[in-house]
């Protein structure tokens, strides 16, 4: 499916769940689709750290629903993560793994041993029980309430198959938030959603 | 040196909770075995051990903006891989970071393959900005809140670094 379509439909299933986005390609899509200023983080380029950064916020704050993107090539620098995000195994977390068989931040340069990746069968081979592809949208649209609905018994990894971006779409305006000011502007929703207190004051 | 390695274990986790730290995600450096064995039984924290130490980055900072308290504990060739996820998450988002480190390469290491822990670990840290203090004593393992709090009023991530002295007693 087209990586745009996939992140709208994403966005028009999605309810409060707050977002982590990975670099580049699923921060851009994610803007591009929301306009979210206030209930997502736009994590840059953090070389494969989004799921475990969407895993710590989503043991310190149980309460709420974590979506986190992560594209592919950020996957093959670290799958080790997912043995931690099985041990963890956060019933509050849905990690989404962007598959688009490229390195998209980076003009679509090709990724490592490409045609025989199976993300599935890694998550699965590290104990995930809650693995999920979704290859089209009709699919997407059809199973994801049901997947990402509440009270699950842990830990949800989804890998959704898109197309990587086009050369248009590769210029896709980036979220145009300096670092702090993501920071506050997340961390302050995060306290008005949640009641607590992460910055030591409140506004 | 008048205390145990086992007493220093519990003087440092006494600490970190002092400090509010819920949350410790860990890769082990065998300086650090009593550490993280006493922190792994102790109810007060969730104790993660992680499959590379960036992923103990990504954690504690998520951990922060869910307001929960967190440290990162890990030896310092460990460190050394963690210093693009540092400066990319904790320096441009502005997030707190506590990390325990120790010292390789220090005065009383036996293994010579830390030479480059002995020769970098310390420069590195500067190279980044990055303030830490060295643990040394266990006089001084009360230092460790006045670090932990150092990171949350300045937003930026600190080191404490433990030497062999302190971890494993002034043996030869």
């Amino acid at each position: 499916m087209k990586y745009l379509d996939c992140f709208r439909a994403l966005a028009r299933q999605r309810t409060d769940q707050i977002v982590v986005t990975s670099a580049g390609n699923s921060g851009q899509a994610w803007w591009a689709a929301t306009r979210d200023t206030e209930a997502t983080f736009y994590l840059d380029a953090s070389m494969s750290l989004s799921t475990m950064f969407a895993s710590g916020l989503a043991f310190a704050r149980p309460e709420l629903k974590i979506w986190a993107f992560m594209g592919d090539g950020a996957f093959c620098m670290n799958p080790g993560m997912l043995m931690v995000e099985r041990q963890m195994n956060l019933p509050n977390l849905t990690h989404f793994l962007v598959s688009n068989r490229v390195y998209g931040a980076t003009s679509n340069a090709g990724l490592p041993n490409v045609e025989k990746n199976d993300y599935a069968a890694i998550a699965r081979a590290m104990g995930l029980d809650r693995v999920f592809e979704l290859a089209n949208l009709a699919a997407l649209e059809r199973d994801l309430p049901t997947l990402v609905a509440g009270n699950m018994a842990g830990h949800t990894f989804v890998v959704l198959e898109v197309e990587p971006f086009s050369d248009a779409e590769q210029k896709l305006e980036q979220p145009p938030f300096d670092g702090a000011e993501l920071k506050y502007r997340f961390g302050r929703h995060i306290e008005a959603r949640t009641d607590c207190d992460i910055f030591g004051y409140r506004l | 040196m008048n205390e145990k390695p086992s007493d220093i274990a519990g003087h440092i986790t006494d600490e970190l909770a002092a400090c509010g730290v819920k949350l410790v995600a860990s890769l082990p450096d065998n300086w650090l075995t009593g550490v993280i064995d006493a922190l792994d039984r102790d109810e007060r924290f969730t104790h993660i051990p992680v499959n590379r130490e960036e992923s103990a980055i990504g954690l504690c900072s998520g951990a922060y903006m869910g307001a929960m308290g967190s440290a990162a504990l890990m030896g310092a060739s460990g460190f050394m891989t963690v210093i693009y996820a540092i400066t990319k998450i904790n320096y441009t988002y502005e997030i707190p970071l506590f990390l325990m480190l120790t010292l390789r390469g220090g005065v009383g290491d036996h293994h010579k393959h830390h030479a480059s822990n002995s020769l970098y670990l310390r420069p590195v840290l500067d190279a980044i900005d990055m303030p830490y203090r060295i643990i040394d004593q266990p006089g001084d393992v009360s230092s460790i809140s006045r670090c932990y709090h150092h990171t949350r009023t300045f937003s930026r991530p600190m080191a404490v670094i433990f030497t062999r002295d302190l971890l494993r007693g002034s043996r030869p």
